[in-house]
């Protein structure tokens, strides 16, 4: 980011004060968007009346504290939960009714939080069966035939992408845990999304392994013209990638806007930056 | 010198051969082909009628595996599907003179159809409400065929009379397939539709619904959010394993001559579950070395009385074990016990496995 658009954007905030109130969106006109969606676990409210607008094309990065409701809003969003209250829209059409195993086979994909994976399969079969799924549907009596050799070369080309082809037949129980993220990551893409969720792709990692993979999802994101919005602790990689922030705490969207301009946002820095304005 | 030579060379050529994709065909035949001679063999059982009994359990535990060992469900009710296919063909051929070619496949089809409604209904429950469902639903099924409705399923003695089909001649303790002038032993039929069924069974968990079957088992979570309809498979893989059981189920009926309340038993599904786990969940042949295991085992002691040591032709001490022998399925339930705590998916399969992998690569290694 050149200097001159930082000082462009300080000037903004400081002209006035809450430049990251941005007028609402219509959910409809982007790639993802959300209308007042809500969960409610009992009393507790996880996800607050969230609205987000992610225009195509756009690196969002989600931050906020341990409990903000970050990982059940991606929850709510595919659908692994349903949501209390609100809608969910894809490229203009709203999906809410869309079931969970639906939403990858439309363009929306996501990778987990925890290594969630094949654990005794090969690296290679555990991509191939996504390969094989996003080729085949939900459901399909496909009965004759190797099921290994289905699709394999497809899936060797995505683990040629993201630089797991040398470990295509290790069991994925046996990789380190960067390579499982990784893993994660290209079982994500394997379904061909349009738009991508990332819940803390680098979690776990050492400083070099979180800049390759960054780089991985920004090659990956530019090549396919993804959509992603990424869960992420590391600000220094949020400050660096993100074209927009959306900041949530106690399941609200605190403010939304370019990383300079939350990091001059008062009321985030109250909510949620108050310890790290010195590192920011 | 060279005599050694010759022969590291054939273990090591057997140790390299590499049968691909017929492995598992040749595997089939070979155990379908030399199961009755190796156990008829004198120094082992002596006499081969339990043979076609081995093989049909064999393809019915192996059934239950597509359940457990592929899809990762486990049900307490896989004898329930057998016993619809043994009652079908039994309650055909006594009651209404249904001839077996009809009365066996809509058996199956009976099977399959109320396990494609039972899975409906339950595929979705949680691991213990799906295993404790098919346990109410099995016990319905036993509570049913012992109340004998309008006199079809012969209650508590079952059915007996009438029940095998006319191209079936016993005699003398052997039974016998007659078809068009022909005359076949009843074991080579078992053994051709072991063949054919374990074949086609092959065939579904290698297909690509089959590894995504497996997938459900490995991560039911991450199967979902990849996009597979996680339920279907599931109610779908429940229905293929039914009607493989009751496959089965309709090869015993011949075979035992009628149906009896024990195939409709929960405790059948127990000894279903135990000789799968046995032999190793994680293995297609698994299934196959348990069942083999726990009915050779009971067969073998149920004659075992005298124990004469060190041996029969120079008896010094001989000793009483029909007393302790009787207890054959608490041994057997011990060894379970220990497989399930050592490695609970490999069973008997996996440590041969394993043992057998580390001689090939000790022996490689020596040549290397």
């Amino acid at each position: 980011m050149s200097g001159d658009a930082t000082r462009e954007s300080e000037a903004e905030t400081r002209e006035h004060g809450d430049a990251t109130r941005e007028p609402r969106e219509d959910p409809r006109s982007a790639a993802l968007g959300t209308e007042g969606l809500s969960k409610h676990f009992g009393g507790v409210v996880a996800v607050d009346d969230v609205n987000l607008t992610v225009p195509r094309g756009e690196m969002r990065a989600i931050i906020g504290p341990n409990g903000a409701g970050k990982t059940t809003l991606f929850n709510v969003v595919t659908n692994a939960l349903e949501p209390t209250a609100g809608s969910v829209y894809l490229d203009g059409e709203e999906i809410t009714a869309v079931s969970q195993e639906r939403r990858p086979h439309i363009g929306l994909a996501r990778s987990f939080q925890s290594n969630e994976l094949f654990a005794e399969l090969t690296v290679l079969e555990n991509v191939r069966i996504v390969v094989q799924t996003a080729s085949a549907g939900p459901f399909a009596f496909d009965l004759l035939g190797d099921g290994r050799a289905v699709h394999e070369d497809e899936a060797r080309e995505i683990l040629d992408h993201v630089g797991l082809r040398a470990h295509a037949d290790t069991e994925a129980r046996n990789l380190s845990h960067g390579d499982q993220r990784r893993l994660g990551i290209a079982m994500a893409i394997a379904t061909e999304p349009s738009v991508l969720l990332l819940d803390e792709p680098t979690s776990g990692m050492g400083p070099g392994e979180s800049r390759e993979t960054v780089e991985l999802i920004q090659s990956v994101q530019e090549e396919m013209g993804l959509t992603v919005l990424m869960i992420e602790h590391d600000m220094e990689i949020v400050l660096s990638v993100s074209d927009r922030i959306t900041v949530l705490n106690q399941g609200e969207v605190l403010a939304t806007g370019t990383p300079e301009a939350i990091q001059g946002d008062e009321t985030v820095q109250e909510a949620y930056l108050g310890g790290m304005r010195e590192e920011l | 010198m060279s005599r050694e030579t010759a022969s590291d060379g054939l273990v090591e050529r057997v140790a390299a051969v590499d049968l691909g994709v017929l492995q598992v065909p040749i595997g089939l035949l070979a155990v379908a082909v030399l199961l009755r001679p190796v156990i008829a063999h004198d120094l082992v059982l002596g006499y081969p009628q339990i043979a076609s009994s081995i093989l049909i359990w064999m393809l019915i535990v192996a059934s239950f595996n597509v359940l457990m060992g592929y899809t990762g469900l486990l049900s307490f009710g896989h004898a329930m599907f057998m016993g619809i296919g043994t009652y079908s063909v039994a309650i055909g051929l006594s009651s209404f003179e249904v001839p077996f070619v009809l009365a066996a496949p809509v058996g199956i089809l009976i099977s399959g159809t109320i396990a494609y409604l039972i899975g409906r209904l339950i595929a979705h429950k949680g691991e213990i409400y799906f295993a404790m469902l098919t346990l109410a639903f099995a016990k319905s099924a036993h509570f049913l065929a012992n109340y004998d409705p309008g006199g079809l399923t012969g209650g508590t003695t079952g059915l007996a009379d009438n029940t095998l089909p006319a191209w079936i001649e016993t005699s003398r303790g052997f039974t016998y397939v007659t078809l068009g002038g022909g005359r076949l032993e009843w074991y080579w039929f078992v053994a051709g539709a072991f063949v054919v069924g374990m074949l086609l069974m092959w065939q579904l968990v290698r297909s690509p619904f089959g590894r995504t079957l497996v997938a459900i088992r490995e991560n039911e979570t991450l199967a979902r959010a990849m996009g597979v309809d996680v339920r279907r498979y599931k109610v779908w893989a429940f229905t293929f394993a039914s009607a493989f059981a009751a496959f089965g189920g309709v090869l015993l009926e011949v075979n035992n001559q009628g149906a009896t309340l024990s195939e409709l038993s929960i405790i059948t599904s127990g000894d279903i579950i135990i000789m799968a786990v046995l032999g190793g969940a994680n293995y297609f042949f698994g299934p196959l070395a348990g069942t083999f295991v726990w009915m050779f085992v009971e067969e073998y002691l149920a004659d075992f009385h005298t124990l004469v040591l060190p041996l029969t032709e120079v008896p010094l001490v001989t000793v009483e074990v029909s007393g302790l022998l009787v207890y054959w399925q608490f041994f057997l339930g011990l060894l379970f016990v220990i497989a399930v705590l050592i490695s609970p998916r490999e069973g008997i399969f996996g440590l041969f496995k394993t043992v057998g992998e580390r001689l090939v690569g000790r022996v490689r290694g020596e040549r290397e």
